[in-house]
């Protein structure tokens, strides 16, 4: 991760590439946390590959100045895979949105967690689909009216916290779009952590989601990092409060954390690998 | 010059196959060609299943229809099998049967009576012991090949093969020693290996530095991941049974894009699930290569059975326009060269390109002369063109082709599934939409033109050009031989490339034959309607098999006979 040469703001940024977002938007916040992040670890940009998949925080690879992938709506999570099975010695952080994916993503965002790859999954949780102009999400709170569901939601939001804590991931946390510092430091937290982590991330959407503006979360987190008796090295305390029901206090920080496990990598890796000239001589020996 | 073929049928679960496999080893230690097909349902215990293994001292492409020896494990296999075998010709099975038919020897082997009950369950092998009777009586093969088809068993078990097996021999000695096919066969030391389809790519991508596979197991394209995982470690390669087709074929995308040659496989509802990502591939000039293993559709349609119903999905696969290859090896050998050059093609092209195979070609095991592999190189990637003060990823060149940066080296970028300029942002203007579709397609030129022209066999000036692509070849190379050696004169022009296809060259060769008449294995005549499209030729005589077989090459000369006839 040490590099020889200091990252600055400036090696990061992308000047040529207007920002499409909209005034107030939540990404813009986790775009300057993700950048700290790299520049506080001072990674390499060659080194660092954002992938994501399609919708508004899709666009953020284009705004960062290192390698990137913009895939297909839910597909970010098996691109990042092979591209970490791939070159191990990269930082491979994943964006997305909540609809991406909690929804047509949710199955690989399981099996992902199984694998227990080290990258970084970032999601811009603003419980609407923005590029579309704002339908219902899987996350979107129940009864909301939106433009696919006029007379209100009638199924229930996913639960992404508990549901990646149940799948078996070993980092689990939830930020903030506008507390910029807390969720950079919760995205170095999750880069260094050796196997996939989690950050689920509150983003204000102005355009499409007027209820939940940063005056209606003012008051309402709670760091349960900062709480004397929440002790985030365990998984069943950790699945109970992601499931606290409560419509006025949100739950924000690592929910979970082990850092004892080191996800299985194999010992070679697969791009300095040299195919030049392999020998499969002993192969064909089978079929004399 | 002999040729025969024996057949064996039997419930699933019984070594039906272990049998076919061993006899087949036993010719091949013998130098002498042989081809060994499987013919299966789609169940793990019981059913109908059958194996066939045809022998020559000529060489040999494709199996038989009729037989000279059955072997029926069962009753049912008595039934379903009886009316294939030659007059003259020899059935085994077990005895009190209570089946009569003239013009056959039915030989009633009591097998519980003979093996015990404890060792009914190597009956398999007791019965290799009996076609080795029949065929040679090689003692000192059949104990090899024995030796080498259970090497990864525990040395008891080998040795209880060979114990039954020789039982099995004496059996046939003692008893029916005047029923023979072959007096006497000696090995033969060659370097001839006995392979089918799937293995020879696989071999094939090996070589051609696959590191990494994800693959959603679909019959029959299983056998890719298996192949690789077992050879993983003394290659280095990743492979991943995966949740998914859409998440293989986005990994392969991913492992590609980090420089890695990587691959999945799978069959025609698979593939039908990972057109998004294929189109994804070509936009994002993404260099990959797909196996598509075709089964009798459609659908989930007779998973082990075989068919040529995907040619034109799979030419369209993916939403857009976009470059894709599509080549389809129509032999053993085929899928190793052409596989490994796909592999040189995707990455020089850019492109995703699918590799058409079915179930005939996936399964059959033929015996080929090694593969040479002198030729065979590894394409490197192309850095010298590389301009990284101010790189463009996507960068308008002569040839369509830019150069590209990898992960871990300077010049970063974004790849898009957008619609992006030189550099990869979005642009959706209509000025870069029209240069970049160009750009795009433009590339294809740069694939070797001897690829996109067919391949003829036979004589020039044939009465008859009998035209196919993909596995239709073996049976179709068969029959001509025969049909030429009794007095007609008749030719094959296989296609190994569909897309992209020379068609200014091929409508010349196809106005250049006498007459014409395509054969496939599939109901609505793609590949006629393909050709047709390209060339303007209009191929008028038709051989369209369609009920989950493969061509037999004695229908194809039936057809010929037939068709030239009413002439």
């Amino acid at each position: 991760m040490n590099n020889k040469k200091n990252i600055f703001i400036t090696d990061l940024n992308q000047p040529n590439h207007i920002i499409q977002w909209c005034p107030g938007c939540g990404d813009f916040g986790i775009l300057f946390a993700i950048k700290r992040a790299i520049i506080q670890l001072n990674l390499d940009p060659k080194n660092v590959v954002i992938v994501s998949g399609i919708g508004c925080s899709s666009k953020l690879p284009h705004y960062i100045k290192t390698y990137g992938v913009e895939s297909l709506h839910g597909r970010a999570l098996p691109v990042a895979t092979g591209i970490k099975y791939s070159n191990k010695k990269l930082h491979v952080i994943v964006v997305g949105g909540d609809g991406d994916g909690y929804g047509i993503g949710l199955g690989h965002f399981i099996h992902t967690i199984r694998r227990d790859i080290d990258v970084t999954y970032i999601v811009h949780n603003n419980e609407t689909y923005g590029l579309t102009k704002g339908q219902a999400s899987p996350t979107t709170k129940k009864g909301i009216k939106t433009s696919s569901t006029p007379f209100g939601v009638i199924d229930n939001p996913i639960n992404p916290i508990s549901l990646a804590l149940t799948s078996g991931c070993n980092f689990v946390a939830r930020g903030y779009s506008n507390n910029m510092i807390d969720l950079s430091n919760l995205i170095i937290k999750g880069i260094k952590h050796r196997g996939f982590s989690f950050i689920d991330v509150i983003q204000l959407c102005p355009s499409y989601n007027k209820i939940q503006t940063d005056l209606y979360y003012k008051d309402k987190f709670i760091n349960i990092n900062c709480l004397k008796n929440y002790d985030n090295s365990n998984r069943l305390l950790a699945i109970n409060k992601a499931m606290e029901k409560n419509s006025e206090k949100i739950n924000i920080g690592i929910f979970y954390e082990d850092n004892s496990y080191l996800p299985f990598e194999e010992n070679f890796n697969l791009i300095d690998e040299n195919i030049k000239n392999i020998n499969i001589n002993n192969l064909i020996d089978d079929f004399k | 010059m002999f040729n025969f073929s024996i057949k064996i049928g039997g419930p699933a679960g019984e070594g039906i196959f272990s049998t076919g496999v061993l006899i087949s080893k036993y010719f091949q230690k013998a130098n002498l060609n042989v081809v060994y097909t499987m013919d299966y349902p789609s169940l793990i215990k019981g059913g109908h299943n059958t194996c066939t293994i045809r022998c020559s001292k000529k060489k040999i492409f494709s199996e038989e229809l009729f037989q000279d020896i059955i072997v029926a494990f069962d009753k049912l296999s008595i039934e379903e099998e009886f009316k294939y075998l030659k007059k003259g010709g020899i059935l085994i099975c077990d005895e009190n049967n209570n089946f009569t038919e003239k013009n056959i020897n039915i030989i009633e082997v009591p097998f519980l009576k003979l093996l015990g009950k404890e060792n009914y369950k190597f009956k398999n092998s007791f019965i290799f012991g009996i076609l080795v009777g029949i065929l040679g009586k090689n003692e000192p093969i059949l104990r090899k090949v024995i030796k080498i088809y259970f090497k990864s068993k525990p040395e008891e078990i080998i040795q209880k093969n060979i114990k039954i097996a020789l039982l099995g021999l004496n059996f046939w000695i003692q008893n029916y020693n005047k029923l023979f096919l072959i007096e006497t066969l000696i090995e033969d030391k060659n370097n001839k290996l006995l392979i089918n389809g799937n293995d020879a790519a696989s071999l094939a991508a090996i070589k051609a530095g696959v590191k990494f596979i994800a693959e959603y197991p679909m019959t029959p394209s299983s056998s890719f991941l298996s192949f690789m995982a077992k050879r993983k470690d003394d290659f280095h390669i990743i492979t991943k049974h995966v949740e998914d087709e859409i998440a293989a074929i986005n990994m392969v995308i991913g492992a590609s894009f980090t420089g890695v040659r990587s691959m999945t496989a799978t069959s025609g509802g698979g593939f039908a699930l990972m057109g998004e990502a294929i189109a994804f591939a070509g936009i994002s000039e993404t260099p990959c290569v797909i196996f598509e293993c075709q089964r009798t559709g459609p659908s989930t349609g007779i998973p082990t059975y075989t068919e040529q119903s995907d040619l034109k999905f799979v030419l369209n696969a993916g939403s857009g326009e976009f470059p894709l290859i599509v080549l389809a090896p129509g032999d053993v050998e085929e899928c190793f060269y052409e596989t490994f050059d796909a592999f040189n093609i995707a990455d020089l092209i850019q492109t995703p390109v699918v590799i058409l195979l079915d179930k005939h070609i996936a399964d059959t095991k033929i015996t080929i002369e090694e593969f040479n592999e002198k030729n065979l190189y590894v394409l490197q990637r192309n850095v010298q063109n590389l301009n990284l003060t101010n790189y463009k990823r996507y960068k308008f060149t002569d040839t369509g082709i830019s150069p590209r940066t990898l992960p871990g080296e300077d010049g970063v970028y974004v790849s898009s599934s957008y619609e992006h300029d030189e550099t990869g942002w979005t642009d959706e203007s209509g000025k870069n939409h029209k240069l970049m579709q160009e750009k795009r397609f433009k590339k294809l030129n740069l694939i070797d033109k001897k690829k996109l022209i067919p391949k003829l066999y036979g004589p020039t000036n044939a009465d008859l050009t009998l035209i196919g692509w993909g596995s239709t070849k073996t049976s179709a190379i068969d029959a001509i031989n025969i049909l030429n050696q009794i007095g007609y004169c008749v030719n094959y022009l296989h296609f190994i490339f569909i897309n992209p296809m020379d068609s200014l060259k091929v409508k010349k060769i196809l106005n250049n034959c006498k007459d014409t008449m395509i054969l496939e294995c599939n109901y609505t005549g793609q590949f006629r309607d393909i050709l047709r499209e390209k060339t303007l030729f209009d191929i008028k005589k038709t051989f369209f098999k369609y009920d989950g077989r493969p061509f037999f090459y004695k229908e194809i000369i039936d057809k010929v006979k037939e068709v030239l006839k009413n002439e």
